[in-house]
């Protein structure tokens, strides 16, 4: 240790040298190049001031940077969606430092880092990856042996169209409306997709009010919820769902794909991806594969999703009316979703005999935040008899939501590309 | 023309979008309620059948249990298989150790026995 401090004790005092002969020479020239290294310092100091972001920065910036912190403490302390909303918050604080623009710093000059990262997000490459690895980890057996179920799924896609007839009497155009209506769906990489191919400038305030209310699901529901479904009803027990074979698990991916992308083609890249990564999972013969979707893919691209996402929020671009009314749209289209599950759920049991009868508080998770929606749903369900589990029935309208989302999103880009 | 603050095409999209996607589900759900029974469909069966043979007596259906069936059966599994132990010889085999003495780690040679007061 002490052969180490003295090494570079020694450096430095060599290193130091240059300076003393340095002051020497500007001593003897005299007292104006004093002057004028003084003032080439206050003017060095100066320009380093200009670049500083207390210089550049606006009170636009500090709102932004307090709702970063603002999605970074709802992860920490409630736990609401931290895989998205930290990546996210982190990405709206690196969006809103202030900088001076010209030297591929920030995410919206061409050339720069995040402008390359967000690449993936402009252009929609980063949502069918998202697909792939939701569908290498979920299990459709619940959805496979109730198929009715996925009835619901289409009735939460209400809030998607609601959402579109919204935005276009609110005045915006109908390709803004389209790509505003998808946050009903709620559904993070479906509302990426879609607001990439139809209104790219407002593509951070929709994928931020996705998100974000996706991550509010066990707060915006429940009390729908309970208002739209009565005590007795709520009581309702369903069936165990039957065993689900493996021939029909590894045709679910195969049929759906084909019959759903036969429907809506502009939802291939999703739909195609979605399914290709389920039957990685239920072939039983790709587990290496379907085990990078479901764990090291998606991960890497939830985290380049979530921070270029987050840093597409530059306060100059970001705080704008618009962005106001994208997210008043976004909070009643989630409230419109959950209602046209659970009314469609009441409406399907009065056709339906008393042991077929489903459990209206399953029709909310229609909405396709898998799994928080179908959580919410059991949630709910043992409020109001702990022994009953609404878990799995829950997930079969959750994953159709998914389905259901991606089919609607192509069906809007086939009506306004 | 302008209906409810939007244009008949907005209207037009909002209603056919949301049918075809009830449709292209609905869809989904008659595929997903056929393909079981034709999976179950034993063909052999219907073509001896036709053929008029009566040598189909021993008739082998699937066995399809429920959840909680499953469930009871593993529960049951579970308690049974936590019961049983492993079987031992009864032998003790705990061997006594002798503490002899030994200096090595004495605190009497770890002292500076300077200043100690007596």
């Amino acid at each position: 240790m002490k052969r180490f401090i003295t090494l570079f004790g020694v450096l430095a005092a060599l290193f130091s040298l240059q300076f003393i002969g340095g002051g020497f020479e500007a001593y003897a020239a005299g007292v104006d190049s004093g002057n004028a290294a003084f003032n080439n310092a206050f003017h060095g100091l100066e320009v380093f001031w200009n670049f500083t972001g207390f210089h550049n920065a606006t009170w636009e910036n500090f709102i932004m940077i307090a709702v970063g912190l603002f999605f970074i403490f709802l992860a920490i302390k409630y736990d609401y969606e931290p895989l998205l909303l930290i990546p996210i918050g982190t990405g709206i604080l690196i969006g809103n430092i202030p900088f001076v623009e010209g030297y591929k710093i920030g995410i919206y000059e061409e050339g720069s880092v995040l402008n390359y990262l967000y690449f993936g997000v402009q252009q929609g490459v980063y949502p069918p990856l998202i697909f792939l690895g939701i569908g290498a980890m979920t299990d459709f057996s619940s959805l496979i042996s109730n198929p009715k179920l996925m009835i619901l799924g289409a009735a939460a896609q209400l809030g998607i169209f609601a959402t579109f007839y919204g935005a276009s009497a609110m005045g915006f155009t109908a390709l803004e409306s389209g790509a505003i209506g998808i946050i009903g769906g709620a559904d993070g990489p479906t509302a990426i997709f879609l607001s990439s191919k139809l209104a790219p400038h407002l593509m951070g305030a929709i994928a931020i009010a996705a998100y974000s209310y996706m991550a509010l699901v066990p707060v915006i529901q429940p009390p729908i919820m309970r208002l739209l479904v009565p005590k007795r009803e709520r009581l309702i027990k369903m069936k165990p769902p039957r065993v689900v074979s493996k021939v029909e698990k590894v045709m679910f991916p195969i049929l759906g794909l084909l019959f759903t992308t036969f429907i809506s083609p502009s939802a291939l890249p999703l739909l195609g991806m979605l399914f290709f990564g389920n039957l990685l999972k239920e072939s039983g013969v790709t587990e290496r594969l379907a085990d990078t979707a479901r764990n090291a893919l998606i991960n890497i691209v939830t985290i380049l999703l979530g921070v270029t996402v987050g840093a597409s929020t530059q306060a100059d671009y970001f705080l704008t009316t618009n962005s106001l009314k994208i997210f008043a749209l976004g909070a009643v289209s989630f409230a419109v979703a959950t209602a046209g599950g659970l009314i469609f759920a009441r409406i399907m049991n009065l056709f339906l005999s008393d042991e077929n009868k489903v459990n209206p508080l399953i029709g909310s998770a229609g909405v396709s935040a898998v799994p928080d929606s179908a959580r919410v749903s059991q949630i709910e369900g043992l409020k109001s008899d702990p022994t009953n589990h609404l878990l799995m029935h829950a997930m079969a309208p959750n994953v159709s939501g998914v389905i259901g989302s991606a089919v609607a999103a192509g069906i809007l880009l086939a009506f306004l590309m | 023309m302008n209906l409810l603050f939007v244009d008949s095409q907005t209207w037009t999209i909002t209603m056919l979008g949301y049918a075809i996607v009830f449709v292209a589900l609905c869809f989904l759900i008659l595929i997903f309620t056929l393909v079981p029974k034709i999976l179950s469909l034993d063909f052999k069966r219907l073509l001896r059948s036709r053929e008029g043979n009566k040598n189909t007596g021993s008739k082998v259906k699937d066995v399809v249990m429920s959840g909680e069936t499953n469930a009871a059966i593993a529960m049951a599994l579970c308690l049974y298989f936590n019961d049983l132990h492993d079987e031992e010889s009864n032998v003790i085999t705990i061997k006594q150790v002798k503490r002899t003495y030994s200096p090595w780690s004495s605190k009497v040679y770890g002292f500076t026995n300077i200043n100690f007061p007596r």
